[in-house]
């Protein structure tokens, strides 16, 4: 790679490179240009800058020269959230934090690890998998997300139904404050000490408190035994009724996941496909774990349950390969929507298990409505839905109706009790979302929270909560 | 070089050179990042610039509008190592690697090297290697050197070190040159052993059979033990790899067309270099916008098939003797990301008796050799090298692979970080095991 000379009058760029390094910071435009989104595609802002601090002193000092400039600045990871929390809508200093991305320690007897915030997901069970352990929280797109960015979303995953979400896991912090201080959240992995329940409030808070740059967090045993069930259903209403029933039998499954007709028309056209029937109006992955005595009985009864709904096929997976082919498939699911569609935008609304036959149906009439297709790839045993908006950024006025028509679907989610968003985060996407299930003062009594930690709101500005009195414009692409 | 005419009118945003790149491609693309942690330029820079994902829409925002071409534009685009592990990784199968070509074509049309670079390119690109009879002096003249006591010369008096280091390098580790097999059968056909099965046309690649003319050697033994006549045919011409990864479409094309019609009469075309037969079956992507090449193209690439898939779907004989081996297998990039043939050559290490083969961590990751890479930019290759040899799996003797530009690179590996493993291509192993159970003398 060609090494460039840094040549810029900009002071503030000057400053920075100071601090990281001229190898460290990019500022052309040719460079930016790959930071003006993240996996949220609809808004796209150049940054000022990015950062690649090497270790927490770095990180404190780029923060603490921006909080005493008053540059908007950001913390970003692999790029591969789905609500924008990571666009530099203010053309903020991005600090990237993938080269922070060492495993600190691995603390077997305790059940516990130290990572860098840039250590990708996967790469933790990887590291420990040989001893027979494994960390949790799962999002489809845990082969390149950080663990850091999991933090700032509070990251979930398929088997999550199981096992909880990322703040489930999570022991303790080390944080850079909006001003550069440094506090540690939980040392020594034990539990927050007497007091207000800190780490539950930076985790999730989508990197508008602080910025992450050490993390401990729980591993747990692999499971003696798991057992995967695909289920084919000719009616999306027997589907939905089958989750419903498996989880009032008492069985709690590591995860279940649901598919319909048009996500399964693209995970078939593209990289990984299983050979799913065309004509069916949705299918239903099962996995159970825990000890071996009692699975058989679990999937038996399952495999019962689903009879009894009216099954088309259902099968249960024969080896290791056969399930890691079709987890592959469902995991890659939202990037397959590329091989159907030019643009997706998927939502994250939450529910009551027990209306998924409703919200679906509903879905289907906003589908209608907007002449856009959606499809659903979701976490049927928590009520999560992630319908994925198929649009067209480059015909006019697609851009605006996918977004109408997804935020039209979390407004289903709401009316019937339920969330705006269960694992991506509210970022700019969900924003103006957020008055469906809050009211102003409820808003306001959050916002005063940030501005406790983020007093010149210069972190992550225009995220998580609603602009009073500005409607979100889109910017064309 | 000149565009080609059928598209010059045409321009995408700021690719203003016909033959522009495929819109089709990026379409597919939705950013979701899946493909970040496969590059081995994202892994050791970071710079989202450098992933695939960036790379494509940087490549996507000069057809916007929003990017001329311009010297921070191309960087990242000529530092892919074109190595396809995005194209396995990606859950829409977005063709990273053909896009990458295309727009390097468009930017040594925008920017045409100059000076040194232009000169040194242009005398290997089209100078020499589209030339077997210069490259045959070439492969003579090095043979010369090793052999007239000039390499020891050389390597005494310490004149290496007025090379750069990667060059030196590369000397260092420069196998014998042997007799080319396109030369010493000559417009003859080498019989099966015993009843002949099928006829197929071997592709003996420009640097493989100067360099590795023994591979060659062992590939028709192997064949011909199997009861494969082998052509092979006297017109046939580098495969134009090189040349479309460095941008260089206009040649890529024209040695494309001379080898479609080199092989036009045979049904298939065996090869031994995963570089090269990724490109043989690319050749109807390099004629997207002319139909009839486009069709001979089509016809031409499902006849080429990779050796040890040829070997492995058409039968081969196992072989009876024993090679006590503990061996671990490298993927070319080209074979396993560019044509998807990872099972095969494993299957047949496994299938000689003795061998204990070892599985090498990241075994599909890129070892840095790329082409022309690790002499364009051999920082990065090194870089990439490195990770590579802290894979490799203890106390084993050989390491397998089926492209010569991976196994040269290996070798430097291997003799830079002091280690003793023996680099030898899959083929060479089975034909060992002929040789040894046949009572010949087999190991060279």
């Amino acid at each position: 790679m060609r090494k460039k000379a840094l040549y810029t009058n900009d002071p503030h760029i000057q400053a920075l490179a100071q601090i990281v390094g001229e190898e460290a910071i990019l500022y052309r435009k040719e460079d930016l240009i790959a930071y003006d989104c993240d996996g949220f595609t609809v808004h796209r802002h150049l940054p000022k800058a990015v950062v690649f601090p090497k270790h927490t002193a770095e990180v404190a000092a780029v923060v603490k020269y921006c909080h005493e400039h008053d540059l908007p600045f950001l913390a970003r990871g692999a790029g591969t959230g789905l609500s924008g929390g990571a666009i530099p809508l203010n053309g903020e200093v991005v600090i990237s934090l993938v080269r922070m991305k060492r495993l600190i320690s691995v603390d077997l007897e305790n059940r516990r690890a130290v990572v860098e915030p840039g250590f990708v997901n996967l790469k933790l069970t990887n590291s420990v998998a040989n001893r027979g352990y494994y960390y949790a929280p799962d999002p489809s797109s845990q082969y390149c997300c950080t663990i850091g960015g999991n933090v700032a979303e509070n990251a979930g995953g398929a088997h999550c139904l199981k096992y909880g979400v990322t703040t489930n896991h999570i022991l303790g912090l080390e944080v850079v404050l909006p001003n550069g201080e440094m506090i540690e959240i939980g040392e020594n992995g034990i539990l927050d000490p007497p007091g207000y329940d800190l780490l539950g409030l930076l985790t999730g808070s989508e990197g508008t408190l602080g910025i992450v740059t050490k993390i401990t967090v729980r591993i747990l045993k692999s499971p003696e035994a798991k057992q995967t069930v695909l289920a084919y259903f000719d009616r999306v209403n027997d589907a939905s009724q089958t989750v419903s029933d498996i989880i009032s039998a008492g069985i709690v499954p590591a995860a279940l996941e649901m598919m319909d007709q048009t996500a399964i028309e693209a995970v078939e056209a593209a990289a990984f496909p299983v050979g799913h029937p065309n004509d069916i109006e949705a299918l239903l992955l099962i996995e159970v774990d825990g000890i071996s005595a009692g699975i058989d009985e679990q999937i038996e009864e399952i495999l019962h349950i689903c009879r009894t709904r009216n099954v088309r096929e259902v099968k249960v997976a024969q080896d290791e390969q056969e399930r890691a082919k079709w987890w592959a498939n469902r995991k890659t699911g939202f990037g397959a929507m590329g091989a159907i569609s030019p643009d997706y935008l998927v939502q994250d609304g939450v529910i009551p298990r027990s209306k998924l036959p409703e919200v679906l149906q509903q879905i289907q009439q906003i589908s209608e409505k907007y002449g856009l297709r959606i499809a659903n790839i979701f976490h049927a045993g928590d009520g999560n839905l992630h319908p994925l908006v198929l649009f067209d950024s480059e015909k006019p006025g697609e851009t605006e109706k996918a977004l109408a028509a997804g935020s039209e679907c979390l407004q289903a989610c709401a009316a019937v009790g339920g969330s705006i968003t269960g694992e991506h985060g509210v970022g700019i996407e969900k924003k103006e979302e957020m008055r469906f299930i809050f009211t102003d003062e409820e808003i306001t009594a959050q916002t005063n929270i940030r501005d406790v930690f983020n007093r010149k709101n210069l972190l992550n500005a225009g995220k998580l909560f609603p602009t009073p009195g500005r409607c979100v414009e889109v910017k064309r692409a | 070089m000149n565009s080609t005419g059928q598209n010059q009118a045409k321009t995408l945003g700021n690719y203003r050179w016909g033959d522009l790149p495929d819109p089709n491609k990026w379409a597919d693309c939705v950013h979701c990042g899946m493909c970040l942690e496969s590059c081995p330029t994202y892994e050791q820079t970071g710079q989202e610039q450098h992933s695939p994902r960036g790379r494509v829409h940087l490549m996507k925002a000069v057809a916007e509008g929003k990017l001329e071409i311009t010297e921070d534009f191309i960087d990242p685009i000529f530092a892919c190592l074109d190595c396809r592990a995005c194209t396995t990784a990606c859950p829409a199968d977005v063709d990273v690697g053909g896009l990458i070509e295309e727009v390097r074509w468009q930017i040594r049309q925008a920017i045409p090297l100059t000076g040194t670079k232009a000169f040194i390119s242009k005398l290997f690109l089209q100078g020499i290697f589209p030339h077997p009879s210069r490259l045959q002096a070439l492969g003579r003249l090095l043979k010369l050197y090793q052999k007239s006591g000039l390499q020891k010369l050389v390597r005494q008096t310490g004149l290496l070190r007025l090379f750069p280091d990667h060059l030196a390098e590369m000397e260092a580790v420069l196998p014998a040159v042997g007799e080319p097999v396109r030369k010493k059968y000559k417009h003859s056909l080498v019989k099966a052993k015993g009843e002949t099965k099928r006829t197929v046309a071997l592709l003996t690649g420009c640097v493989m059979d100067v360099m590795f003319s023994d591979i060659n050697e062992a590939t028709i033994r192997v064949l011909t033990y199997n009861g494969n006549d082998v052509v092979i045919p006297p017109t046939q011409t580098c495969c134009g790899a090189l040349h479309v990864h460095a941008g260089d479409k206009e040649t890529g094309k024209m040695l494309a067309k001379q080898n479609i019609e080199a092989f036009q009469d045979v049904e298939r075309v065996v090869v031994n270099a995963a570089g090269c037969g990724c490109m043989l079956k690319e050749y109807p992507e390099l004629f997207r916008d002319d139909p009839v090449w486009h069709e001979k193209a089509t016809q031409f690439s499902e006849k080429v098939e990779d050796i040890s898939k040829y070997l492995y779907d058409t039968g081969y004989e196992r072989p009876k003797a024993e090679l006590a081996m503990r061996i671990t297998y490298h993927d070319a990039c080209h074979l396993a990301h560019g044509q998807g043939i990872r099972q095969e050559p494993r299957a047949i290490l496994a299938s000689i008796p003795g061998v204990e083969l070892v599985e090498m961590p990241n075994a599909d990751r890129c070892c840095g050799s790329a082409g022309i890479y690790n002499i364009t930019h051999p920082e990065m290759a090194q870089a990439v090298l490195q990770s590579k040899m802290e894979n490799i799996p203890n106390e084993v003797e050989i390491i397998s692979m089926g492209n010569p530009g991976c196994m040269l690179q290996m070798a430097i590996g291997v003799l830079k970080h002091g280690r003793n493993e023996k680099i030898v291509h899959t083929v060479q192993l089975l034909d060992w095991a002929y040789q040894k159970e046949n009572g010949k003398e087999w190991r060279t």
